[in-house]
């Protein structure tokens, strides 16, 4: 791991310490933006989240930091996990079973957790092969979930593509990341979910 | 140090290694921009914030700051259709922080040459260049690299004439050392309120500038 990503986990590992998180964000670039924008505060803090987003990270990279101490001092209820649109190289197939071995080991280590699965944005400004990528790998790792109690997937593509197939630089400013207002209707239906999974929880 | 010499003043455009085409269709449009803000992601991300809307658009600012970008792909950019149809006042150049492959030397060389070549195709405009930032947790090799990048700037920079230098990296590095990640969420961007913090300087400058020059009559009026 580089010094960058090093002086990422240690401040995880070293913040879960002293914090008792309902919810725990991880993930790459996606994750660590939104703790950037006003919705965090107003949507997520409320809810006593944990951001543990990378930039850059790939599915290995995640699951490396989760076995590695970053849940060894908590216990978030709902564990939402946003990570795969990094794996360059990767067939959809290895890169679901990526996700899967992440959500396994949060299981391991956090047996009465659920993980909530974001599905990968569509990216790039008109299609192309990642799109169909992050398309394959969502409809799979939906497939295996499903039998799943612990598991949820969630799909919070409001509708980025339009009718002409572009994305529009309103909503991903580099056809990637997302602006506010994408993060805005990202946002509400994922804080309903995590709401409904949290009041579902035993206390 | 010509472009032969210097491979961080050969423009060149990015190539798509990753398979979605982003950085060919990242294009900003505008209208008449007074001020245009070019070079990486410490451009491109301050307009994703308050900051940029309450600070700089109400000065007719266009943002061309990409993600990655290097002093090569800036350079690239700017002689391949960016600079063609508007006329900005002035110019805010940042960009330098990735030129990973490149020495001090080489990359404040880079920075010269796209201020050359701005002023070449904007006789009448002025250059703001900020220094770059300091980056990284603790003390590393790259904060070194981008202070010496900057005493070089510093010193060739007025030569090119309305040419001006400023360093906003200042506050960010405390006493230990140690950069906090509420100014930089990952050590290397900066978050809401630094933006804040360095706007404040940046803006007096702008208006200072925009203020000094006499405007020229447009042909349409927004």
């Amino acid at each position: 791991m580089d010094v960058i990503g090093a002086s990422f986990h240690n401040r995880f590992v070293s913040d879960s310490k002293g914090k008792e998180p309902d919810v725990l964000f991880v993930g790459d670039s996606l994750v660590q933006l939104l703790h950037e924008f006003e919705v965090w505060r107003k949507l997520f803090s409320p809810l006593h989240a944990l951001n543990f987003g990378v930039s850059g990270d790939a599915t290995q990279h995640v699951l490396w930091r989760l076995i590695n101490g970053e849940l060894d001092y908590i216990s978030p209820k709902v564990v939402v996990l946003w990570v795969g649109t990094n794996n360059h190289g990767h067939t959809p197939e290895q890169i679901c079973g990526g996700i899967m071995a992440i959500i396994n080991v949060i299981h391991q280590k956090l047996p009465h957790a659920h993980t909530l699965v974001l599905g990968l944005l569509p990216r790039g400004k008109n299609p192309n092969p990642l799109r169909e990528r992050n398309a394959s790998v969502n409809a799979l790792v939906q497939a295996e979930v499903v039998s799943l109690s612990h598991v949820s997937f969630l799909d919070v593509d409001p509708g980025f593509i339009h009718s002409d197939g572009s994305i529009l630089h309103q909503d991903m400013y580099d056809y990637l990341h997302l602006t506010q207002q994408a993060y805005q209707r990202v946002c509400q239906p994922l804080y309903e979910r995590i709401k409904s999974l949290l009041d579902k929880q035993a206390p | 140090m010509s472009a032969e010499e210097n491979p961080a003043a050969e423009p060149a455009p990015v190539i798509d290694v990753q398979g979605d085409g982003r950085w060919m269709s990242q294009e900003c449009k505008d209208a008449e921009p007074d001020v245009l803000f070019v070079g990486d992601s410490m451009v491109q991300l301050m307009q994703q914030y308050e900051v940029w809307r309450e600070v700089f658009s109400p000065l007719h600012a266009l943002n061309f700051g990409i993600g990655g970008d290097t002093t090569c792909n800036v350079l690239w950019r700017l002689q391949n259709g960016e600079l063609e149809n508007i006329r900005p006042r002035v110019v805010v150049l940042w960009v330098g922080t990735n030129n990973h492959e490149h020495t001090a030397d080489q990359v404040a060389g880079g920075i010269l040459a796209i201020a050359q070549l701005v002023l070449s195709r904007l006789p009448r405009s002025k250059i703001i260049v900020l220094g770059l930032l300091p980056r990284g947790e603790f003390p590393n090799p790259l904060r070194e690299k981008n202070a010496a990048v900057n005493n070089l700037l510093r010193a060739s920079l007025p030569q090119l004439g309305p040419v001006q230098f400023i360093d906003v990296g200042g506050s960010f590095v405390h006493s230990d050392g140690a950069i906090s990640s509420r100014d930089m969420f990952d050590f290397l961007h900066l978050t809401a309120s630094a933006y804040r913090t360095i706007s404040t300087t940046l803006h007096e400058l702008l208006l200072q500038m925009l203020e000094e020059m006499p405007q020229e009559r447009r042909a349409s009026l927004v």
